[in-house]
């Protein structure tokens, strides 16, 4: 085993390769160029034993990705952000392909307006596409999830394709010390792919992605993707057992921090839930009994265990960091399912933060815990409420003025122009 | 915008205002050093000062990539889409505002990989647009991976032991799309031949594709870095219905007279790329534009509606 100082992008390619992949169709997008950039000099090098192929769009890309595995081949892609969502029509069907492979999403937020930095409206508009998601918080994470999401997605009873994601900029140019296992480590813990029923064997034809007419057989399929997904929960139990027994590293369903006798929780994905394991730490010391909750799961979702882990919790505050339109936070809502019914649940508290990489500053926290809080004591939940300051609204208004300005001057001096 | 179509929306015509090339935008692009785009900048602006374009009924549409970053340095409408779409979005203004002047500023990715499907069909439908491909034969803005314009053997991130595949030739693709109407090449190293057609591909009425061969000196300097400094490794097309340009004519020795309506002989010239040829390959101002050919309703809903009322009105006691 060695440790070396990785990016999230490096930590990404280096799960790959040690996944021994056969196959990677690649398109590049900021920011996750990167990871392709890495195996395709590895694979030039000879370090590692794959065909890249780099293919003329995202659309291309998962198609190529899907139909690779589909004849039983060990594949591996990644892309971001937009790329993620030209290439929706075809998440949704190689995922009903069944044909299990790794797609590594480097979130950035959505156009329009375009721009670079992470958020998760990206990946969650794939939640309900049939892959399976895992959410990292650190480079370790990202290397260790494209493992576990190999075992899982190529487990027997689950068979479908998995996203691993990681936050643009935020982890994927930042670099960590990050322990790379030896590869006899994981092939013991990851052999080669079993493609069972998806493969291609010349003796025995099949046909695969066929057409079905009538709802009783496309019912029948679809809802045993949810069942899959479903079974998914227990099977990453298993793997993430046979991962720290070869590795030492616990990767649960849930991570959890000072929960133990937590009054009020942060729920937040990703690696902006770093920011919360400060800012609990801090609110400790001041003598507020806080915890965090983050799921490392949001498809399969851990109901079971959200449930545990916030059972006795008076207050919840859920930091999303993407925004349904006329609805709110996705994590909020999903959260709010799943503690409906549940007696003495928790009051949950909304608040949307990081948009496009907007940083989310510990006296923000501070004041999360606060109206969670009272929140808690009142049984009140306040309206879902952005993070934003006034210092930042007054830079908008003032851009505005400018373009205001500028917009009057054009259209005047033009008026002036065409005057005789 | 032809002159019926000036007259037709009341604009343009009685307008005698003047403009200098600031007046078409004078913020400093953040391109690199040394890059092909600026020129390519400074041309467009100069065509538009020669040929009196409005900049409030001027829009240039792009797509993702550095050249897409064009619409932002120019004081004109503009549309920053995504990648591979500026052409659908470019015909939706098109033919919802037909009195406006389109341009469209794609790359080798933007054109030629991811939005390839839409560059056949907006061929096709030779809409009256002009579109400028900034072909530097790489992926730049992502930092150096191969394109489909990419030299074969030419070394980038992705494939690092050179290109595998032949790059693919953008004149002889949109020469072979149905009803393709103007298909020219000059380059940004050869700043008279690029003004030239730019003035030529905007009075074409129909679908004027320009290829533009546009150095990246940071990514792929290698492609064009010989051509830029050698002439004679051109040819020019030349003719009373191309493109001439005689102060070129000292430099560049190599000349071939070609005619823009010869189909046939534009396909082969496209093909044949031993020299990096210069001109108009084919232009053919009868080919049916879309805009022009459809089928518009003559009354909206709502007008179908008061002219229903105005008529029974007639009769009202």
């Amino acid at each position: 085993m060695t440790r070396r100082l990785l990016t999230g992008n490096g930590a990404a390619a280096w799960g790959a390769r040690l996944a021994d992949v056969d196959y990677v169709p690649a398109f590049p997008i900021t920011p996750q160029t990167e990871i392709i950039e890495q195996l395709g000099a590895w694979i030039d090098a000879g370090e590692l034993p794959a065909r890249m192929v780099t293919l003329e769009s995202e659309h291309s890309m998962l198609t190529a990705a899907g139909a690779a595995a589909a004849t039983g081949v060990r594949v591996f892609t990644a892309t971001s952000s937009q790329g993620l969502l030209y290439a929706m029509e075809m998440l949704y069907t190689v995922a009903g392909w069944r044909a299990p492979f790794v797609l590594v999403n480097v979130s950035r937020a959505l156009a329009a307006p375009v721009t670079l930095e992470t958020d998760h409206n990206d990946v969650l508009a794939a939640r309900d596409t049939g892959f399976l998601q895992l959410h990292c918080a650190t480079c370790q994470e990202v290397l260790d999830s494209v493992l576990l999401a190999y075992r899982l997605a190529e487990h027997p009873r689950v068979r479908l394709p998995a996203i691993v994601n990681l936050d643009g900029f935020t982890l994927s140019f930042t670099r960590e010390p990050v322990e790379i296992p030896e590869p006899a480590v994981v092939r013991r813990f990851l052999p080669g792919f079993d493609p069972q029923s998806v493969r291609f064997r010349a003796s025995e034809p099949v046909s695969q992605a066929v057409a079905v007419l009538g709802g009783t057989p496309y019912s029948y399929f679809r809802y045993e993707m949810h069942r899959a997904t479903e079974q998914a929960i227990a099977a990453f139990e298993e793997v993430a057992a046979d991962f720290e027994r070869a590795t030492g590293r616990r990767h649960a369903a849930l991570e959890t921090h000072r929960m133990n006798d937590a009054e009020i929780a942060f729920v937040m994905l990703g690696s902006f839930a770093t920011k919360a394991v400060d800012a609990v730490d801090r609110l400790r010391e001041s003598g507020v009994r806080a915890g965090l909750v983050r799921p490392r799961l949001v498809r399969p979702w851990p109901a079971a265990a959200l449930r545990e882990s916030l059972a006795g919790v008076r207050g919840v505050a859920v930091v999303d960091q993407n925004l349904s339109m006329g609805k709110g936070g996705i994590l909020h809502a999903e959260l709010a399912s799943t503690l409906y019914g549940v007696p003495d649940a928790p009051v949950l508290t909304s608040f949307i933060g990081g948009l496009g990489g907007r940083n989310i500053a510990p006296e923000e926290f501070f004041q999360m815990a606060s109206v969670t809080r009272e929140a808690a004591q009142t049984g009140q939940a306040p309206e879902p409420r952005l993070l934003f300051t006034a210092q930042e609204l007054r830079e908008v208004r003032r851009l505005q003025g400018i373009a205001l300005a500028e917009r009057h001057e054009t259209t005047h001096s033009g008026a002036e122009r065409s005057a005789p | 915008m032809s002159e019926q179509l000036r007259s037709f929306f009341g604009c343009g015509l009685d307008d005698d205002r003047t403009f200098d090339l600031n007046d078409y935008g004078d913020s400093i692009p953040r391109w690199c050093v040394g890059c092909g785009d600026h020129g390519v900048l400074s041309a467009v602006k100069r065509m538009m000062r020669d040929q009196r374009l409005l900049p409030e009924r001027t829009v240039f549409v792009s797509g993702i990539g550095c050249s897409s970053r064009f619409p932002h340095y120019l004081d004109t409408y503009g549309f920053h889409g995504i990648h591979g779409r500026a052409l659908p979005i470019a015909t939706g203004v098109k033919l919802s505002r037909p009195d406006l002047d389109v341009f469209v500023v794609t790359g080798d990715g933007d054109c030629c990989s991811i939005g390839a499907g839409h560059w056949l069909h907006a061929t096709r439908y030779n809409i009256d647009m002009t579109v400028l491909l900034l072909d530097n034969a790489i992926y730049g803005l992502t930092k150096n991976q191969t394109s489909p314009t990419t030299p074969e053997g030419f070394e980038t991130n992705t494939q690092p032991h050179g290109t595998y595949l032949p790059a693919l030739n953008p004149l002889s693709t949109a020469l072979g799309v149905t009803n393709a109407s103007f298909v020219a090449q000059t380059a940004d190293w050869v700043p008279a031949h690029l003004l030239a057609t730019l003035k030529a591909a905007y009075e074409h009425v129909g679908f004027s594709f320009v290829r533009i061969l546009q150095r990246c000196p940071k990514f792929s300097a290698p492609v064009f870095s010989e051509q830029a400094r050698t002439p004679d490794l051109h040819e020019l097309l030349f003719h009373s219905d191309g493109i001439t340009v005689p102060s070129l004519d000292k430099i560049y020795k190599h000349r071939l007279e070609h005619d823009p309506s010869d189909l046939d002989r534009a396909r082969s010239l496209a093909e044949d790329t031993e020299r990096t040829r210069l001109g108009i390959f084919f232009k053919d101002a009868t080919r049916p534009c879309y805009n022009a050919i459809r089928h518009l309703p003559t009354y909206t809903a709502a007008q179908n509606i008061e002219r229903l009322n105005r008529e029974l009105d007639r009769y009202a006691v």
